[in-house]
């Protein structure tokens, strides 16, 4: 195996790839990673809050209009991610980060193909009003396995276990605090806007449900 | 103007936080892509409605998801003055040398003031609320079209040209 991967690092595309300073080469491969996974990750992570309850009155159906969208990105970062794997396989391939970052990626394609196939294949004829505890747990574990597939990709650009153990650690950490203090912080929002305003939700959710 | 942007943009305090905390860089990081996938997820699709893909959704119903974008174009800005501000425990360079000398980094910024400006055009221009009042399958008027277009073309062009910034040439 070390003697394939070894094979494949010294092969012309490789080196090629890895040294030169174009910067039409490695880092343009690059910025494409990052591009794809933008619109890939981007687009499946708007529709799993919308399943979540966020943009109550956004319709399903419409959706699926963007999912051709999603998997061009895909086929960027695959197309990228496996050029970037060739120009270090000795690097990336006896790196445990990198399957965790490969799980990740493949639970989050068969969440996303799972979704799809529950409600934009064969979109319903009247727009759900609220979803299963499924749906939710569905979304809940696309936003996840995206998160946790950024992180591991992330780590693979350190060589040292220790700094990417206590990274993932302090990612996972300061997630939780942001997602704890941004969850108070709005409910604080919706309280002070009530309190100054009186509830204005109320009157947007019934011309959102008027508009469907 | 030198002397002024060399004392505010390095900060020991952050490159203190650098030093002692192994994870600080790769969590800021992390943060930094999930925020801009916020942005690209939310302000990304509207634009892509706005130019007449799925047609059939509303815009203003839309635009609920845009808090989800603004709070991800909050964490890539306070990450970015996290990684500015903190570059020289990083990679031994003064930010500001990196600012001045880094043309991947510069043209990124460019993109990110037009984009900037771009929105506020958008406002100003009375088209967020034309947009608002489109109903499902109504095509939006063609300088909001002009607008999306821009946004998309602004915020693709700050990722590709940020991803470029290490490969940029620093030169003390």
């Amino acid at each position: 195996m070390t003697t394939f991967l070894e094979w494949l690092e010294n092969t012309t595309i490789s080196t090629t790839l890895r040294d030169s300073p174009n910067i039409f080469l490695y880092p343009t491969i690059l910025a494409f990673h990052t591009l794809g996974l933008a619109f890939f990750v981007g687009i499946s992570s708007a529709i799993a809050l919308r399943i979540l309850g966020v943009a109550p009155g956004v319709p399903l159906a419409p959706l699926r209009k963007f999912y051709p969208l999603m998997w061009i990105g895909f086929f960027f970062n695959a197309a990228s991610g496996l050029l970037l794997l060739i120009i270090e396989p000795t690097k990336f391939l006896t790196m445990v980060d990198f399957y965790i970052k490969l799980v990740c990626i493949a639970g989050a394609v068969y969440t996303n193909r799972v979704m799809y196939f529950r409600h934009f294949y064969r979109p319903a004829a009247i727009e759900p009003t609220s979803f299963s505890m499924n749906d939710k747990v569905l979304a809940v574990a696309i936003l996840f396995l995206w998160g946790a597939s950024i992180t591991a990709g992330r780590l693979t650009a350190y060589d040292d276990g220790n700094t990417q153990w206590q990274t993932a650690v302090g990612t996972l950490g300061v997630s939780v605090a942001l997602l704890v203090g941004g969850f108070i912080c709005v409910k604080i929002y919706g309280v002070v806007r009530d309190a100054l305003f009186g509830p204005a939700d109320a009157g947007a959710s019934r011309h959102e449900v008027a508009s469907r | 103007m030198e002397q002024f942007l060399r004392y505010w943009m390095r900060w020991p305090s952050v490159e203190a936080i650098i030093y002692k905390y192994l994870w600080a860089w790769g969590v800021a990081q992390s943060l930094h892509f999930v925020g801009m996938v916020l942005l690209i997820g939310t302000v990304g699709l509207l634009d892509l409605r706005m130019l007449g893909m799925a047609k059939q959704l509303p815009p203003a119903a839309l635009k609920k998801l845009i808090p989800w974008g603004v709070f991800g174009f909050i964490l890539c800005l306070a990450t970015g003055i996290f990684f500015v501000t903190g570059i020289w425990a990083n990679i031994n360079v003064h930010p500001y040398v990196v600012l001045m000398s880094d043309v991947f980094l510069q043209i990124k910024f460019v993109f990110l003031g037009l984009a900037g400006l771009n929105l506020l055009a958008f406002y100003v221009t009375g088209m967020s609320k034309a947009v608002d009042e489109l109903k499902p399958g109504e095509d939006a008027p063609a300088l909001a079209k002009f607008f999306a277009g821009a946004s998309l073309f602004c915020w693709v062009a700050v990722m590709f040209f940020a991803r470029l910034i290490p490969s940029g040439k620093f030169q003390p």
